[in-house]
């Protein structure tokens, strides 16, 4: 009796999908307009999609080993005020303990000013064993962004050229690509709305996201294109193998993220991105692709 | 068993081998070593590996701290030293002018922001330069860099994604505080004598400098006391200004006392205002005006091949500096990183407990779906096997790994595992052969690697390829998945499912 119920429930789903599967096309839509928004609205105040941290625009980030002696962020924090113009202060610290390993000063100065600066609250001098300094110019910076974006755009080009030689048929290999377009887009919004600063590392998650992304729709294409049978069936067990797919992945990243966090930015914005990334793809392969791809099919059926 | 499983056990086995070290001896290894210091004249070089010291086994950079500690002493006393290539005694009332490490524990070189080091982008101000300008320039600055005494340099010429060339420097351990004025500056090259200006490095004084044929080249080789010398010799012509300088100026020299060929004063050559050579005047030169000067010098070695080779060295950085002394350029550090070493370990312990934990994790997720610890120890077998083959790749070539690299391996092991599920779940699908599931997962897996290998690949040349490592490690991690333990992982699962 129960186990009727249960398929009946489930009857009852799958009719309800049947008849609106196109109608769920709204949320993405409506997500990527408003992610859109956002960049655009971003670009329009900044002249620039995203916030770029100093590896992009130019600075120096000065990390202070602080092995015996704890620096209190708080008093570092009231120190610079006023002398260097919103300095970005951090903390890095031992993964099991909390014990605070070092402290990471980042700024648009060059080294030769915000080093004598940070010497002067220290009162001791910086050298190349008790510190990490990292500069990048300003013109250096800005080109490596452009040749950033570049490759963004590039790897975004060449995945689309493999899927339509994939697929070779339009629709399909069109939904596999703006499912893509649309995770980037949104992962970028999210990471506008959040406040993060994205550094070169940072971009490199990006285009790991250009690859991430598709598996799942690579599969789920593949299922529904290529298979015969019920459309809904192959989806059902396409559905239980992206889903598992997303979530190891998921698991591997999050375990990766807290463990690593506390150490280094460059590892935490990675698998930040990433993460973001993954949850977008969840939305977009199971609904923006899956809805697309199945009105084509339902389309080429009558 | 299918020849897939052979070939990742084999895979395996070899990346084992490239990762760890051929043996197993304690001791601890020469990274530097002065020339002609008393060290080297006994025939000790980079590389060897120092197992005892005076009767005491060295174990590691404590052992060998201590057994030179005696030093300085008051009168010269014996040492011997014991390595894997022979016994060396030095007499010497100064610590060994070497510089040793403990041997790595494995072959995997880790990247400068975890081990510690320098790394400078530098480009010329307000210029583009060409591909053999960039040459020169690294040329000066290898030149500088080995005068100055640093070893464990290396060097080369990138190009970026909008064609700009940078030449990159990326030096290993402990950073002087002075790097950015040995690599920012323009470099400059004086020949004097006494203290006054004969000529200058670069074509306004310099107008040729032979590097072949029978103006240049090593004449002779002898054996001395504690090995070999050779000598080489090559011309170079002067501009008139120059040769006209030279004869205003030995004219005023006398004869050398000791040695009457020569006169009194040497022609000293200066890098950067730092004396790097100095030639003995010809009596004959005296007052003339002579366009044609024969520069000479040697090398020594302890074996003849190591005399000729050293000299050759030489000469051929005498000459670089002769014809780039000066770069016609000033340069501008785009990017200097300086890292600290002291973080490193405690960094490299923390991923490394990442990506176990990541991994465990993934195991422990795929039993709770699958409820078979078989397919679930399988999933753990293939990524461990990934990241060791990807390890393996990188020992192999030498290859450092850095930040960026290390996400590339955890990337490629969350693709991988995407694929190992794509594996699993097709096999599980019952209306066709299992062969034929295994073959159609095989069709997606190589769909997404082409796609993933594909999205990589601007990464390589972006940003200088400052961030290669990713797409490195990542490409290295999803073709050996894609070619190697994905098909063998497959034909496990088909062993555990026809149970």
């Amino acid at each position: 009796m129960e186990e009727l119920l249960e398929t009946t429930k489930k009857q009852k789903l799958a009719n309800w999908y049947n008849k609106n599967y196109k109608l769920l096309l709204i949320i993405p839509i409506i997500l990527l307009i408003l992610s859109l928004g956002n960049l655009g609205l971003s670009y329009y105040r900044t002249g620039d999609f995203i916030e770029k941290d100093i590896t992009l625009t130019g600075g120096t980030s000065i990390t202070i080993i602080t092995e015996d002696q704890k620096i209190n962020i708080n008093e570092l924090s009231d120190f610079l005020y006023g002398k260097i113009e919103n300095p970005i202060i951090r903390e890095l610290s031992d993964f099991r303990s909390g014990k605070q390993k070092a402290v990471v000063v980042e700024s648009i100065l060059e080294p030769k000013e915000l080093k004598p600066v940070l010497e002067d609250f220290l009162n001791y001098k910086l050298t190349n064993e008790n510190s990490s300094i990292e500069s990048t110019g300003s013109s250096l910076g800005q080109s490596f962004y452009k040749q950033l974006r570049l490759a963004i755009i590039i790897s975004f080009i060449l995945m689309a050229i493999v899927v339509f030689f994939l697929f070779r048929s339009f629709v399909p290999s069109f939904a596999v690509v703006i499912s893509a377009f649309a995770d980037i887009v949104m992962t970028l919004a999210v990471i506008n709305f959040l406040g993060m600063k994205i550094s070169a590392a940072g971009i490199t998650a990006i285009l790991m996201l250009i690859g991430y992304s598709v598996d799942s729709d690579i599969m789920l294409t593949t299922r529904l294109l290529k298979r015969h049978g019920d459309t809904n069936k192959n989806l059902s067990s396409a559905f239980k193998t992206g889903i598992t797919m997303v979530l190891t992945s998921i698991i591997a990243l999050t375990v990766a993220l807290i463990i690593t966090q506390s150490f280094s930015n460059v590892l935490r914005q990675i698998f930040t991105i990433l993460l973001i990334g993954l949850g977008f793809d969840i939305l977009n392969t199971w609904i923006t692709n899956v809805s697309i791809l199945k009105w084509y099919l339902e389309a080429k059926r009558r | 068993m299918s020849w897939k499983i052979w070939l990742l056990i084999f895979c395996i086995l070899g990346s084992l081998l490239a990762i760890l070290p051929l043996d197993f001896t304690k001791g601890v290894e020469i990274i530097s070593i002065e020339k002609n210091s008393t060290a080297y004249e006994q025939g000790l070089r980079q590389g060897m590996i120092i197992t005892n010291i005076d009767g005491q086994t060295i174990s590691n950079f404590n052992d060998y701290k201590q057994s030179v500690s005696k030093f300085p002493t008051e009168e010269k006393t014996k040492i011997t030293i014991l390595t894997k290539s022979g016994e060396f005694i030095l007499f010497t009332d100064q610590a060994p002018e070497i510089s040793v490490k403990d041997i790595p524990k494995t072959r995997i070189k880790t990247g400068l922001d975890l081990s510690g080091g320098a790394r400078a982008l530098v480009k010329a101000k307000d210029k583009d330069l060409t591909s053999s300008e960039l040459n020169d320039l690294i040329a000066v600055t290898r030149e500088r860099l080995n005068v100055y005494g640093l070893r464990d340099v290396q060097i080369k010429p990138v190009t970026d994604l909008s064609g700009n060339n940078f030449m990159l420097i990326e030096i290993a351990g402990s950073t002087p505080e002075e790097l950015e004025n040995l690599i920012g500056q323009q470099g400059k090259f004086e020949a004097k004598i006494g203290n006054e200006t004969v000529f200058v490095g670069g074509e306004k004084d310099i107008t040729y400098v032979a590097r072949t044929g029978d103006q240049s080249g090593i004449y002779s080789c002898n054996q001395v006391q504690s090995g070999y010398v050779c000598n080489f010799r090559f011309s170079i012509s002067l501009s008139e200004r120059a040769a006209k300088n030279h004869a205003d100026i030995t004219c005023q020299l006398g004869i050398n006392s000791t040695t009457p060929q020569y006169l009194e004063k040497t022609l000293d050559l200066y890098l950067d205002d730092q004396l790097v050579s100095f030639l003995y005047i010809s009596r004959d030169l005296k007052c003339s005006e002579t366009t044609q000067i024969q520069i000479s010098g040697s090398g020594t070695g302890t074996t003849r091949q190591e005399a000729y080779n050293n000299a050759n060295q030489e000469m051929k950085q005498l000459q670089t500096v002769l014809i780039s002394g000066s770069l016609p350029f000033k340069l501008q550090i785009e990017k200097l990183d300086t890292i600290s070493p002291l973080l490193g370990k405690e960094f490299t312990n923390t991923i490394l407990i990442a990506g176990i934990a990541a991994i465990l994790a993934v195991g422990l997720f795929v039993f709770i779906i699958y409820r078979k610890i078989k397919l679930s120890l399988a999933v753990l077998l293939t990524s461990l096997s990934e990241v060791l083959i990807i390890l393996g790749i990188s020992a192999l070539f030498s290859r450092s790994l850095d930040l960026p690299a290390i996400a590339g391996i955890i990337a490629a092991i969350g693709t991988g595992v995407d694929s190992q599920i794509i594996i699993l779940d097709e096999s599980r699908m019952t209306n066709v052969s299992l062969r034929e599931r295994i073959k159609r997962a095989l069709t997606i897996i190589l769909g997404t690697y082409v796609t993933t290998l594909f999205a990589l690949l601007p990464l390589m040349w972006a940003g200088a390829g400052l961030l290669k490592g990713f797409a490195i490690t990542t490409i290295i991690g999803i073709s050996a998945g894609v070619f190697i333990t994905r098909p063998a992982f497959a034909e496990i699962v088909k062993k555990i499912m026809g149970e």
